[in-house]
């Protein structure tokens, strides 16, 4: 479907140049369409890069839902975690395209409602976790205050910060969570 | 024929304060140099003469607004007593009243996603607001107010806190308002330094 193939190309594309930058008739041409179809599909960058980036959470949720039975609840939250760190390859793209979001939903109120629907998906996917985990806790407090440390280290991980490699901010929001959770700091070895 | 005197110095502050600003009202790539040089009551050149590129007026103008920011605190906080009081008004100063300033980070992360020097002036940045943070909790472990936990470490913890809570605040998400922003940190710091 050309629509599906466009979106491919522009998240590729945005997360390479930036949103600002981006030129629409190279997305067309990644995408093998003409630039008319891509102008027909999305009016304006903004429209673009909020398909983009539903687009991208859509395909990351695919592989999100997996196998959730077959972990226990700590493990399904290291896990969740670990979706959400800006790995190498398809994570480091989304969080590229995360960080132009955030840029963008500030200058351009049209793009709150996406930035604020996306982070509303995120704080759901953890509050389930938390709540089907047991664990005595405020549950939305406890995914506030991760999403926010998940933002705050991720982007320096992302920006190559020497004093925040993405181990390091694997391991410091962890060690929130755990502790959030009432787990023993010694609990989360296996 | 007597040299006037010169006063291009006096305009530098003047240029960074509308370069600020401009660039965050509408962002590096919409600002232009003409607007800059318009808001401080010069002329393009003028801008140009100190700052060859946008890119380098937005670090300088970050640096400046740092700078003034730094000035600032020091009177701010020694109307506290306790390095816990510090630290809370600390906290208040960065995400809550800092919205603009939130939006030229925000400028400076994009950009810094793609140009190396950017990306070392941002650590300059964020090394010196975490000293500062670590500065005051070692002024409370050293007065017996908090425990013995690595400053440095619990500096990085609380500024990255605040960024991700100050990214959600400039977003303007409705579930998250400046005050639980303060709590949420405050208790993150409790907690660490007991």
């Amino acid at each position: 479907m050309s629509r599906e193939r466009i979106l491919d190309a522009a998240v590729a594309r945005i997360a390479g140049d930036g949103i600002d930058a981006v030129r629409i008739a190279r997305i067309a041409m990644d995408a093998g369409v003409s630039t008319a179809l891509v102008h027909y599909h999305f009016a304006t960058r903004e429209a673009l890069l909020a398909e983009a980036l539903e687009y991208s959470f859509e395909h990351a949720a695919d592989t999100r839902t997996v196998d959730t039975g077959e972990l226990s609840s700590v493990e399904r939250l290291r896990d969740m975690v670990e979706q959400c760190l800006p790995l190498p390859g398809a994570q480091e793209r989304d969080w590229v395209l995360w960080v132009e979001l955030w840029l963008r939903a500030v200058r351009h109120p049209e793009l709150r409602p996406t930035a604020a629907n996306l982070y509303a998906r995120m704080h759901i996917w953890f509050v389930e976790a938390i709540h089907d985990g047991g664990f005595d806790c405020d549950a939305d407090r406890v995914a506030d205050r991760t999403l926010a440390l998940m933002d705050g280290f991720g982007v320096r991980a992302l920006l190559g910060d020497p004093d925040m490699p993405v181990e390091r901010a694997r391991e410091e929001v962890w060690a929130v969570l755990e502790a959030d959770l009432g787990l023993a700091p010694a609990a989360h070895a296996g | 024929m007597s040299p006037r005197p010169s006063t291009a110095h006096l305009r530098r502050p003047a240029i960074l304060t509308a370069a600020a600003e401009v660039i965050s009202e509408r962002g590096v790539q919409n600002t232009r140099i003409s607007d800059v040089a318009e808001r401080a009551g010069t002329s393009a050149p003028g801008v140009l003469y100190w700052f060859p590129t946008k890119d380098q007026l937005l670090v300088e103008a970050l640096q400046f607004s740092d700078d003034r920011f730094y000035a600032n605190l020091t009177g701010e906080l020694e109307q506290f007593a306790t390095a816990a009081e510090k630290l809370g008004r600390m906290v208040e100063l960065w995400p809550a009243e800092g919205d603009g300033e939130t939006v030229l980070w925000m400028e400076l992360w994009v950009r810094a996603l793609r140009d190396p020097q950017l990306a070392a002036t941002r650590e300059g940045l964020d090394r010196r607001w975490r000293d500062a943070i670590a500065d005051i909790i070692r002024e409370g472990q050293a007065s017996g107010e908090f425990g013995p936990a690595d400053a440095d470490d619990v500096a990085l913890l609380l500024g990255a806190v605040m960024d991700g809570f100050a990214i959600q605040l400039a977003l303007g998400d409705p579930a998250v308002t400046a005050d639980t922003v303060k709590r949420h940190c405050l208790a993150l710091a409790e907690s660490r330094l007991r």
